[in-house]
């Protein structure tokens, strides 16, 4: 029986999308078969992350309203055999999924693979309750600024009351992933760092991926950084992917890139 | 500007008044979320303490640190 992690955030453009699709080739890489979710019906983007969005013929709601079988919905990765790949609908109807047919869908695929990653869409709306309401596991991204941080812990407010297992008195697994931080910005103290997220959301840290602007040219061409070498966002993300699986993994040292000249330019400034 | 905070200490930054802002925020949203039933034990908390004296108003605060949530109420009791 599969896992069903959800990657979250509340507010929208924190980086929902490209963590997902990372962390699902990742986990892929690391021998999990590993089904990616769109959940953002209308509006969706992870197709084009992974770079398969010609492949799609059929969608979840295709899958959800018996227009095609499981089988045919789902795409899979060339680049990265165990990863496989379901769609949102780009329907306008953002109420068209039905807690039952949602469920069916999820337990379907629990039973045909390791790992079923879900990305939600932004907000708290019906579509996002569907993402978190069968998870196992929850990865809630922040960015470290103020309007981020306070969605997140609204979101995780909302799994710990709304989702099934908080229902049968059990706990969602949640664990943080900070995204885009600076080091200089921390160090100058102008940037929240992982430690004051991590106070205010009180919940375990996952991973920390630092702003990265090759990850625009990954995104533009449709292939996640993580099948780059040495790319400190793509090791970040393989460091994730490891975590997610239990193994003791040390964090990146993210530190402040400090040459002579770097040191000479603090002094003036 | 820099130099000198180096020399005397690190100078604040705006990353602290974020985390202070966020902590005084949340510390109220969170009521909201997790505690829906707030208000109607404010009710009847007002209820029993009329019982015995007057009663102005309640207050009552809620503090989460790390695992141990808390509740605070503040009474105000009324003149006799």
């Amino acid at each position: 029986m599969g896992t069903i992690i959800t990657v979250t955030s509340g507010k929208g453009g924190v980086g929902k999308s490209t963590t997902t699709a990372n962390l699902a080739v990742g986990l892929a890489n690391l021998g999990q078969k590993v089904v990616a979710i769109d959940f953002d019906i209308g509006l969706r983007n992870l197709d084009m992350i992974l770079g398969l969005e010609n492949r799609i013929v059929y969608d979840i709601v295709d899958v959800m309203e018996d227009r095609c079988n499981l089988a045919q919905a789902l795409i899979n990765d060339k680049k990265t055999k165990s990863l496989y790949f379901l769609p949102a609908s780009q329907t306008n109807d953002k109420d068209i999924l039905d807690r039952q047919k949602v469920k069916k869908l999820l337990t379907d695929l629990k039973k045909d693979f390791d790992i079923v990653l879900l990305d939600s869409p932004a907000g708290i709306e019906s579509g996002f309750e569907h993402s978190i309401f069968l998870a196992d596991r929850a990865l809630i991204v922040s960015t470290p600024d103020v309007s981020s941080v306070r969605d997140a812990d609204r979101v995780i407010g909302i799994i710990d009351a709304k989702s099934e297992k908080a229902k049968n008195g059990e706990e969602v697994e949640k664990h943080v992933i900070i995204n885009r931080i600076k080091p200089e910005m921390v160090d100058a103290g102008h940037m929240l760092s992982t430690d004051d997220v991590l106070d205010i959301l009180a919940l375990p840290l996952i991973g920390v991926v630092p702003d990265d602007e090759d990850i625009i040219g990954s995104t533009n061409t449709g292939d996640p950084i993580i099948r780059r070498d040495k790319s400190i966002s793509a090791e970040a993300y393989k460091r994730i992917a490891q975590r997610i699986l239990g193994e003791d993994i040390e964090f990146l040292d993210l530190k402040a890139k400090k040459g002579f000249f770097g040191a000479l330019k603090g002094i003036f400034k | 500007m820099s130099f000198l905070s180096n020399l005397f200490g690190k100078k604040k930054g705006t990353a602290s008044i974020a985390k202070d802002r966020l902590t005084i925020m949340l510390a109220h949203e969170r009521v909201d979320c997790k505690l829906p039933y707030l208000n109607d034990l404010r009710n009847d908390l007002i209820e029993v303490i009329k019982k015995y004296t007057s009663v102005d108003d309640i207050k009552i605060t809620t503090t989460n640190n790390q695992s141990v949530d808390m509740l605070e109420v503040e009474i105000t009791l009324g003149k006799k």
